[in-house]
């Protein structure tokens, strides 16, 4: 086998921050090489800067030997490098045969030739088994003819290495096997797959060698044959790095909410709920486990008003709710630490101050005459001493939100949302992104928020932070409920599979 | 954390400064002196007694449509249809009056308040398409602005046509708004103007609506998050900066112009939008930039009798602190520029 | 009504519909790749001026049309600046368009004409009629004795059909307007193409204010453009982004103006704005039934970064 690939030393920054540091990584002509990693490790940024749509900050690029300069995705296409994006690149108002056709300057002449250019694809959709109507519009076809377009799109403009960017994400089970069939296939025509991914189960079914990336690092290459699921998920987390420090309760208080055989978006492996029962009592924290992408973002929604239950029933301190938004499930003392703090959290264009009290700007304590005057004194004097009860580092009130870091703009909502002393919090990836004492500190004023009394719940994609924290844990795969564990000493090994969906 | 303050009025400083020294620049290209020139604007605007009556009436319909899209904007509805809302005020206010006739100072209050209503109603329309059907109000408005216009032209040219000359007859003399001096034409409507820059700016800054009105006009996706409900809110931005429109118009109609005529309010809702983005979309500084266009227009009157400058100038000199203020702004957001910036203060900051 | 002032509206409407239709034309080439322009009011403007002037001075309405367009091209490269590489508002920049280029024609014309000069006038462009096509009864009037520059804009429809549909630099050129990250991966180059869009914009826009100074009246005034601009931007959305679509779209407003003209001097039965309304009014209406369906090209209106996260 001769070498394909090879980047030196590539990192990409953004800001202060980077997403890739100083990564590695090589691929073989006729291997899958599987790049495998959590959400935000770098995976899809590694790959932008390969075909030319970031510029890496530093390192450099081989091909079959030669340096190479990906200055634009022109470049990495006449290079012969061909990528299918998570979030499909194809233009939804033209037919799969124009968005195949899109941008090729392969043939001179100013009209399309679409009598040849229809014969070629054909041609290469036969040899590959990749089936489509050419003249379907792309909104009429389903997300797996999607992705064989990409792929076909791909291989047109004739792609010798081929990049997968999460392929099985948005796939039905029929739909994988097919993919599978067509990486074999596309294989034994010695053509070369970066295959992106963070579902352990696939990548050792499909994987040469997989290299794990954490944190925008590359941590550790290892051959598909000689590695399993519980070693790659330990490298893919890191686990074995912090121990459980927290002690664990068992509540046998009233629940708070309950979910009774609720329904949403169904037919949805990834974006829905199917039949999810679920309760949460007062002081414990329960724990969603379970890899992103498998409902956590709908039950979210649901259990904070957001959106509503399409089917079954939601039971919020002994009432059921019928219609609702998310000012009633704030009225009933409802928290909620969103999954994307930037864009559901806070308002970046407003100042710390002013997001602190996003939500109690009618309180007395802080308007009169019915919130047509605004104690500003009053208001200066709670998000100061907001500020000194949860560190909040910033140079003001007055200093626009999106200028802080991470960690601090959570604390502004950790402080928001606790302040309300709510009887129920909802805490969606409540550390994604953070660093390491700012991760303390929020799981520590969760813990204290539980022994309060509050009920918790908890969702994470980071599985030690659902070990850690959890009273009792409850893992979901495909919008489904997998089954609950108890915190106390809980079966990882067990959860882990659960979490694969086995 | 002071940095975007410093932005938000530095940029708009520079933009005025830089904006003037091209068009000194043009000035000097006609082989005109452009100190000359402004000081012949200068004393166009400030000369008397009379000038400077008269800066303060022109700026009056401006600070009405720069308060509309000040309030519109912070909400984020892009509402460029201030024209239209002007007009139907107006419409509704000479309406009113004309049809009750002489009866009394209750009928320009009925007049205003009709006219006020009628804005509203203009701004609602494009406002239930933006909530019901999802359609872009910017395209919306600016087709009620011409549905508005060429209404008005049936009233001047047909319904409420007097005499041989397109034009409505005028307000009865009991219905006009009265003048604050009597010998000059400055009426109670600035007063009503600036009193309302001021309310707006109370209940922007000062309210807990006026807050949340910000909150959803900022990050609608978090808003809801937060319990807020955006459409309301949305739609409320719609009528009331439509309202506020409408209300300038009633009281320009009613104070200063009295008959509608060919060409009335063109231009107020563009002008309105450009001087409340230079504003940054704060209500007071609105009611400055808009007092600082209509000294630029009174004055370059007298420069161009003076000294022979065009009037034009003037506009184009406007145009280019638009330019360059939206310009200053936008290029805040390119990824490049920003950390520029932020390199920039930070090495201030370390000094 | 008889024959004759049937075929009187329609002559005066094809008339009408000529400056529209470049402009309409400018607008679709801006949106098709993703540039929602409302400035062309300003760029007409513009184009009208310099149509003018160098009409005026050489007596060639043909050199005047193509220096108005070359106009509206310079004009129209402070909004591609802002807008494309600055990833400014469109809809800011449109607008201040609109207050800048008119008011630099009106300086420009004053400095040449004096501040209060009489009217200066230019030569028209003659009607170039086709032999033998132009004998047809009554079509041939309409369509075959017409200036070149209406020849011109029905060839130029023709062309931007056939480009948008059966070429493959229309296929990237459309990729870039709908989803100009795609057309990015796909190796089409979104930035050039914006600005190519803006050239080709400012062109037909500063074409269509040229034709209004050179083919339409002889003179050039303040406001001579009248809002045909935003007519034009109607156009695009009542046409549905296609250059049939605007095409119909544009000759039916051309009817409705023609109407209202007749009307302006003719009867008093119905008020004549009530047809200068229509225009606005079946968007408002076509928008309201049809909503975010026809919301046109995906990504207008929006600035395009390309390294983003």
């Amino acid at each position: 086998m001769s070498e394909i690939l090879r980047m030196e030393h590539i990192s990409k920054q953004f800001g202060d921050f980077y997403a890739n540091k100083d990564i590695n990584f090589d691929v073989q002509q006729g291997e899958v090489h599987t790049l495998l990693g959590e959400n935000g490790a770098g995976k899809s940024t590694l790959m932008n800067v390969l075909i030319g749509l970031y510029q890496p900050t530093e390192g450099s690029i081989y091909l079959r030997g030669k340096k190479v300069e990906i200055d634009s995705p022109a470049e990495a296409v006449r290079l012969g490098i061909g990528m299918v994006h998570q979030h499909f690149m194809l233009v939804e108002a033209m037919t799969v045969f124009q968005n195949i056709i899109l941008g090729d300057r392969r043939y001179k002449g100013i009209f399309i030739d679409h009598a040849a250019r229809r014969k070629e694809i054909l041609e290469l959709s036969w040899r590959y088994g990749l089936n489509i109507d050419l003249e379907a519009k792309i909104t009429d076809i389903s997300v797996g003819a999607q992705q064989r377009v990409e792929i076909l799109k791909a291989l047109y403009r004739g792609a010798e290495l081929l990049i997968l960017d999460e392929p099985t994400a948005a796939l039905t089970d029929i739909e994988v096997e097919g993919l599978y069939s067509v990486i074999d296939k596309l294989k034994s025509e010695g053509k070369s797959i970066v295959f992106i991914s963070h579902k352990m189960r696939e990548v050792l079914h499909v994987s040469d060698r997989v290299t794990i990336l954490r944190a925008g690092k590359t941590i550790k290459t290892l051959l598909a044959s000689e590695t399993d699921g519980k070693e790659l998920a330990n490298l893919m987390i890191g686990r074995d790095l912090v121990e459980c420090e927290y002690e664990k309760k068992e509540s046998e208080q009233e629940p708070v909410i309950e979910l009774r055989n609720v329904d949403y978006n169904k037919t949805s492996k990834h974006n829905g709920l199917n039949g999810v029962s679920l309760m949460v009592r007062k002081g414990e924290i329960l724990g969603i486990a379970g890899v992103d992408g498998n409902g956590q973002s709908q039950l979210s929604q649901i259990v904070t008003g957001v959106t509503m239950a399409e089917a079954g029933e939601v039971v919020l301190k002994g009432c059921k709710v019928n219609h609702v938004t998310a000012a009633d499930f704030i009225e009933k003392n409802v928290s909620h630490i969103p999954e994307d703090r930037n864009r559901m959290g806070l308002v970046g264009n407003m100042t710390v101050e002013e997001n602190l009290l996003l939500k109690s700007t009618q309180d007395c304590a802080f308007c009169d005459l019915n919130g047509w005057h605004l104690k500003k004194k009053a208001m200066r004097t709670y998000s100061e001493s907001m500020r000194v009860k949860y560190d909040i580092r910033c140079q003001g009130m007055d200093q626009e939100i999106r200028s802080l870091s991470g960690g601090n703009q959570q604390k502004v909502i950790l402080a928001r949302e606790l302040e309300a002393k709510p009887d129920l919090l909802v805490a969606v990836h409540p550390t994604r992104g953070l660093d390491i004492g700012a991760t303390r500190y929020v799981r520590d004023n969760m813990i204290a928020a539980r022994d309060a009394g509050c009920a918790v719940l908890l969702i994470s994609a980071d599985f030690d932070e659902v070990l850690q924290l959890s009273d009792r844990i409850i893992v979901m795969f495909e919008g489904k409920v997998m089954g609950e564990y108890s915190g106390k000493n809980p079966p990882i090994s067990t959860i882990s599979l659960a979490m694969a969906g086995k | 954390m002071q940095k975007t303050k410093t932005l938000n009025v530095l940029i708009p400083v520079l933009s005025i400064l830089l904006a003037f020294f091209i068009g000194m620049l043009i000035i000097l290209a006609l082989g005109k002196n452009p100190i000359e020139a402004i000081g012949y604007l200068m004393k166009g605007a400030f000369g008397s007694k009379t000038n400077l009556a008269n800066t303060v009436v022109r700026s009056m319909p401006l600070i009405f449509t720069g308060l509309c899209t000040c309030f519109a904007y912070r909400c984020g509805v892009f509402n460029l249809g201030g024209e239209g809302q002007f007009l139907a005020g107006a419409m509704a206010a000479i309406t009113v009056s004309l049809l009750i006739g002489h009866e009394g100072w209750w009928v320009s209050i009925v007049a205003v308040l009709a006219g006020t209503v009628a804005g509203g109603i203009w701004g609602l329309l494009p406002g239930i398409l933006k909530t019901w059907r999802g359609i872009n109000e910017m395209i919306t408005t600016i087709m009620f602005n011409y549905v508005a216009t060429l209404f008005m032209g049936y009233l001047y040219t047909t319904a409420l046509r007097e005499g041989s000359v397109p034009q409505t007859a005028p307000v009865p003399d009991a219905t006009k708004i009265g003048r604050i001096f009597p010998d000059l034409r400055i009426t109670w409507g600035i007063v009503i103007a600036i009193v309302l820059g001021i309310a707006i700016w109370y209940f922007l800054f000062y309210t807990s609506k006026g807050f949340q009105l910000r909150a959803v006009g900022f990050n609608p996706v978090a808003s809801s998050y937060n319990g807020l409900s955006v459409k309301k809110y949305m739609l409320t931005a719609f009528i009331v900066s439509g309202a506020i429109a409408g209300l300038g118009g009633a009281a320009d109609v009613l104070g200063t112009q009295f008959r509608l005529i060919s060409g009335y309010g063109g231009g107020y809702g563009f002008d309105g939008v450009a001087l409340a983005l230079i504003a940054q979309l704060h209500p007071l500084a609105t009611v400055a930039v808009a007092y600082f266009f209509a000294v630029l227009r009174v004055g370059s009157t007298t420069m161009q009798v003076g000294t022979g400058v065009p009037t034009s100038v003037i506009d184009i000199i406007q145009a280019l602190v638009i330019i360059f203020a939206v310009a200053g702004s936008s290029m805040m957001y390119l990824p490049k520029v920003r950390k520029f910036v932020t390199n920039l203060f930070e090495r201030k900051e370390a000094k | 009504m008889d024959w004759n002032t049937i075929a009187e509206v329609l002559t005066s409407a094809v008339r009408m519909a000529t400056p529209l239709l470049f402009v309409a034309l400018a607008e679709l080439y801006s949106e098709r790749a993703g540039l929602v322009n409302i400035g062309l009011d300003g760029i007409m403007a513009f184009g009208s001026l310099v149509g003018f002037l160098v009409c005026f001075w050489t007596g060639s309405p043909f050199l005047g049309v193509i220096c108005g367009a070359l106009g509206g091209v310079l004009v129209n490269m402070v909004y591609a600046f802002c807008t494309v590489t600055l990833a400014g508002q469109q809809i800011v920049y449109g607008m201040a368009l609109n207050i800048f280029a008119p008011a630099l024609a009106s300086f420009i014309y004053r400095v040449v004409f004096g501040v209060s000069s009489t009217l200066a006038q230019a030569t028209l462009m003659k009607t170039v009629s086709i032999p033998v096509l132009k004998d047809i009864p009554f079509l041939g009037k309409l369509l075959f004795d017409q200036t070149p520059m209406v020849y011109a804009v029905y060839l130029l429809v023709v062309v931007t059909m056939i480009y948008f549909n059966r070429t493959k630099s229309g296929l990237n050129y459309k990729a870039v307007g709908e989803y100009p990250k795609a057309a990015e991966t796909m190796g089409i180059n979104v930035i050039r193409t914006k600005y190519i869009a803006s050239i080709i914009c400012g062109f037909l826009a500063g074409m269509g204010g040229a034709y209004l100074t050179t083919c339409y009246v002889n003179t050039y005034s303040d406001g001579i453009v009248a809002g045909r601009g935003f007519i034009a931007l109607a156009a695009v959305i009542f046409g549905r982004w296609s250059g049939s679509g605007v095409l119909m779209a544009c000759l039916l407003f051309g009817l409705f103006d023609a109407m209202q003209l007749r009307l302006q001097v003719g009867t008093d039965l119905l008020p004549y704005q009530l047809f200068q309304m229509i225009p606005y009014v079946m968007t408002l209406i076509a928008l309201t039934i049809f909503g975010s369906k026809i919301a046109g090209p995906k990504s207008k209106g929006k600035p395009y970064y390309r390294e983003e996260r």
